[in-house]
């Protein structure tokens, strides 16, 4: 149960109530869900609305959302067109007023595509911990984790170059439902050979998946439906059950969903 | 820590109330001020029951601690109509049968009003969209979406179904 | 608002006499206002003073021995006001469908010695608060002995099975009957004479009626020491009836309030919450609520059963079917609720809107450790009509026939006595079919158009 709501206006006073052991509210719509459903001992929330951590930058290349970002405001934002079939695919206009990005980095999959589309676009956190601000790589923080009295303030990325960044997500119904297959990829395809490809799985595994494989095989190579279906042998991927499919129909469907976001049929 | 004392433009008027930590919006909606309109469907944000403005956006209010939003602007469905007087929207659900149970209704209706003031000519794809929160489990949504349509086209003018009824 | 179709009576022409004035045009729905406003009143849109608020800890197991409860640690939850326990319900056993005779009374209101299904209600914690009585609920705990499961129709009626009912039978006995049944004709003779024989098994799983209001009430106690129940039920008089006999009291001490459901689909036709209700109400003297949390109303209220179902037909080349055997298994989870009925009607529905001369039918309704299942929109019909339907088409592809002429060879006329010895009237199926295929632009012979409900041509 909730026995207190902390609500900050700075980033250092959250981070100084992380440390004195309160639990960090984005957006809400992951963590409330559990506090309005289950029983488990008392939590001390503190909520990030007010910390000043909202808000997106964009200079030149260089993009910094501000971790209390709502998934609606980058729909909303002209400049982010290339993450709008991402932010779209995720929940419902109701939560994503509230949703925030880096809370959909901490969410368990199949949901976070938002996370794996950054993870694509090879994203660094700016992290608030115990020895002061610092940069982490969100490929490390996506394995690896962060300390529990570690505020994520920003996330940083560069820009794709047009038309570089692929996103695709197939779920049980076209809106508001979780994923079976995201692939995310930022590819670049110079006289019809691949020149740089960065491919995220989500949804398919119990976390999001760098396909280190699929990109050695597409690297340099046609992209063509022979390569990719090379490519979507390449990873050992292993897939999980969930009400929204099983492990078996998802590592049937990858191969399929793969072709589709980086040939587009 | 002790119940706090929060502050909404709720419905166009300054409203007070003291909030425990574990107070929802929706709570503070249904307990503390009556307005029942917003339901609690599943508390979990996946149903849209719920479903409110704050600060002009469609929100489930059943995943925001109260305390998260002192200060700010809350609509409900309970504003809509004037006295009596049904709003277009309100009207249009009426005239085209879109609700059954109702239980979806005052949600649905919240999230089609935060549609139609940010697009006044929306497709039939982006009301989709707009309500693709608010479950219905009994209308099949046919209905509430030509509703939101013909809503939409009163706003640029054409009347209501009603209206053409009164004549 | 013009209605979009027509009405086409011409099938009923002469027989509908009156002035209708309803029928056959849009009038506004008398809620309406109410649902677009938000006033329409919910069960849990009352506001009572003093409320308290009723969890309820669940099994874990799908088919255990309780060995010991222990609700201490429950009651030392601050709010926590009163656990209730098997031990505080007065009639602690029951079946819903008792009202109509139907027996023996199966299911416990809370657990005893043992669960049957994983989600069987075992303690009841009243709190002050919800949080109060979530957290009472999760602090109790059960010492289970697990007993083998059995999560399947088939297997539950294998050789072997362990027997989970303590009736002494894994399926409800109907009359000193294993299941119940229809025998029409001779479908052995039937099947001698077919010129082929088209086998079919036919599965579905649970369903779910998750309607957008969770299942609940709230129970007030009078100042004359009558209960008023504030419910969501789709059934008031069930419920009052078996609540009275549950609570030991006669039914002119509760009183119903309800009729506004938020979607209800049959889901809210058992009596499970309002017996609680009331008891933690009289237990405490003050209001009590117990609604169901999205969780329990997936997880633990009842579904639509799963069914299987197995037909074996025997056809003629010309498309008469002329013997149809089915065996069909209604899921009806740990405890009988609505599923006996449903198996009768499942039985009686066979073989469909056909007329078939000879059938024979064996509709077991079978205990198993899942949920419990009841009713749901036309439940003992609609999952044998898509066994039934899917078969049809599988016989037209084997003859390589139309769908659609089989089905009128073989459909039932006005008249036409039915398996389970009841008189076809009404039944308008030939003229469905021929309009249905007019609206698809499905082509039919003559002699199909001339077909009609009320006579059956020759041959
Ligand atoms: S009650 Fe808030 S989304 Fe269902
Ligand atoms: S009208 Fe019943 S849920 Fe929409």
């Amino acid at each position: 149960m909730v026995i207190s709501v902390q609500t900050p206006d700075s980033a250092e006073a959250a981070h100084a109530a992380l440390q004195a052991g309160a639990v960090p509210l984005g957006g809400g719509t992951h963590l409330m869900t559990r506090l309005n459903d289950r029983a488990g001992g008392d939590l001390r929330l503190v909520s990030l609305r007010r910390a000043g951590l909202s808000g997106i930058g964009v200079d030149g290349a260089t993009v910094t959302l501000g971790a209390a970002t709502t998934l609606a405001d980058l729909e909303d934002d002209a400049r982010l067109s290339y993450l709008s079939g991402c932010v779209r695919s995720i929940a419902s206009p109701p939560v994503r007023n509230l949703a925030t990005v880096a809370g959909n980095l901490f969410v368990p999959q199949p949901y976070g595509d938002l996370a794996a589309a950054l993870l694509a676009l090879d994203a660094e956190l700016d992290v608030l911990g115990a020895g002061g601000a610092r940069r982490e790589p969100l490929e490390q923080v996506v394995t690896g984790g962060l300390r529990a009295d570690d505020l994520v303030t920003a996330v940083r990325f560069t820009a794709p170059a047009q038309s570089a960044f692929r996103f695709y997500k197939a779920a049980r119904r076209r809106l508001n439902s979780g994923s079976i297959v995201t692939v995310a990829a930022r590819i670049t395809v110079e006289d019809g050979l691949v020149g740089d490809v960065r491919l995220v799985l989500g949804g398919l595994a119990r976390r999001l998946v760098r396909a280190t494989g699929a990109e050695r095989v597409l690297l340099g190579a046609p992209l063509n439906a022979e390569t990719v279906a090379r490519a979507a042998e390449a990873d050992a991927i292993e897939p999980v059950d969930d009400a929204y499919a099983s492990a078996w129909y998802r590592a049937r469907v990858y191969p399929v969903h793969l072709r589709r976001a980086l040939l587009g049929a | 820590m002790p119940s706090r004392i929060v502050t909404l433009k709720l419905n166009g008027a300054e409203r007070e109330l003291i909030a425990r930590p574990s107070t929802t919006l929706l709570d503070a909606l249904r307990e503390t001020f009556g307005l029942t309109g917003a339901k609690r469907g599943c508390a979990q944000g996946g149903c849209g029951s719920c479903t409110v403005l704050l600060d002009g956006r469609p929100v489930v209010s059943c995943l925001i601690p109260v305390v998260t939003v002192d200060g700010s602007t809350v609509d409900t469905i309970e504003g809509l109509a004037d006295g009596d007087r049904l709003d277009d929207v309100q009207q249009a659900f009426v005239d085209h049968f879109a609700t059954q149970c109702g239980f979806c209704t005052p949600g649905m209706i919240m999230s089609a009003t935060a549609l139609l003031d940010r697009k006044p000519d929306p497709t039939r794809q982006e009301v989709t969209e707009a309500i693709c929160g608010n479950v219905c489990r009994c209308t099949g949504y046919e209905p509430i979406i030509t509703a939101v349509l013909a809503a939409a086209e009163h706003r640029r003018g054409v009347p209501l179904a009603s209206a053409e009824a009164e004549v | 608002m013009a209605r979009l179709t027509p009405i086409d009576n011409a099938y009923f022409d002469g027989e509908r006499t009156g002035d209708f004035t309803v029928i056959g045009s849009a009038v506004q729905r008398s809620d309406a206002r109410g649902h677009v406003t938000g006033r329409t009143v919910f069960f849990e849109d009352m506001s009572l003073p003093d409320m308290t608020h009723v969890k309820i800890h669940r099994s874990t197991r799908h088919h255990a021995r309780i060995n010991r409860v222990d609700v201490s640690g429950a009651l030392e939850v601050p709010g926590v006001l009163r656990v209730i326990t098997h031990e505080d319900v007065p009639n602690n056993w029951y079946v819903v469908l008792r009202l109509i005779g139907v027996g023996p009374d199966d299911e416990p209101v809370l657990a005893e010695d043992r669960v049957l299904y994983r989600g069987e209600p075992i303690v009841a914690v009243v709190a002050e608060t919800e949080d109060a009585a979530r957290e009472g609920a999760a602090r109790v705990v059960v010492d289970y002995t697990d007993l083998p499961a059995v999560l399947d129709v088939e297997e539950a009626l294998a050789d072997g099975a362990p027997i989970i009912k303590q009736a002494g039978t894994n399926h409800f006995v109907y009359e000193g009957h294993h299941c119940r049944r229809v025998r029409f004709g001779d479908v052995e003779r039937g099947f001698a004479e077919a010129d082929r024989i088209i086998e079919g098994r036919y599965s579905s799983s649970p369903i779910e009626h998750a309607p957008t209001e969770p299942t609940g009430c709230i129970v007030v106690p009078q100042g004359d020491g009558r209960l008023r129940i504030h419910t969501n039920t789709q059934a008031a008089f069930f419920t009052l009836d078996n609540t009275a006999l549950i609570l030991g009291v006669p039914p002119t001490s509760l009183r119903v309030v309800g009729g506004t459901v938020g979607g209800g689909f049959g889901g809210k036709v058992d009596v499970i919450v309002e017996p609680l209700a009331c008891i933690a109400a009289m237990l405490t003297g003050r209001p009590a609520k117990y609604v169901y949390s999205r969780a329990e109303e997936m997880q633990v209220s009842s579904t639509r059963a799963a069914e299987r179902i197995v037909i074996k037909d025997g056809v003629m080349d010309d498309g008469r079917i002329v013997a149809r055997k089915i065996t069909l298994y209604v899921d009806a989870g740990a405890y009988s609720r609505h599923s006996p009925y449903g198996t009768t009607k499942a039985a009686a529905h066979m073989p469909g809107p056909y007329t078939i001369p000879n059938v024979h039918v064996d509709a077991y309704c079978v205990y198993t450790n899942r949920t419990p299942s009841s009713a749901m929109r036309g439940f003992g019909v609609t999952i044998g009509d898509f066994a039934l339907e899917s078969h049809m088409d599988r016989i037209a592809r084997e003859l390589g026939m139309d769908p659609l002429r089989l089905r009128l060879k073989n459909a039932y006329r006005d008249g036409d006595m039915k398996a389970h010895r009841k008189i076809a009237s009404g039944t308008a199926l030939v003229e469905v079919i021929q309009s249905a295929a007019d609206l698809v632009g499905h082509d039919l012979p003559p002699e199909y158009r001339a077909m009609s409900s009320a006579e059956r041509a020759e041959g």
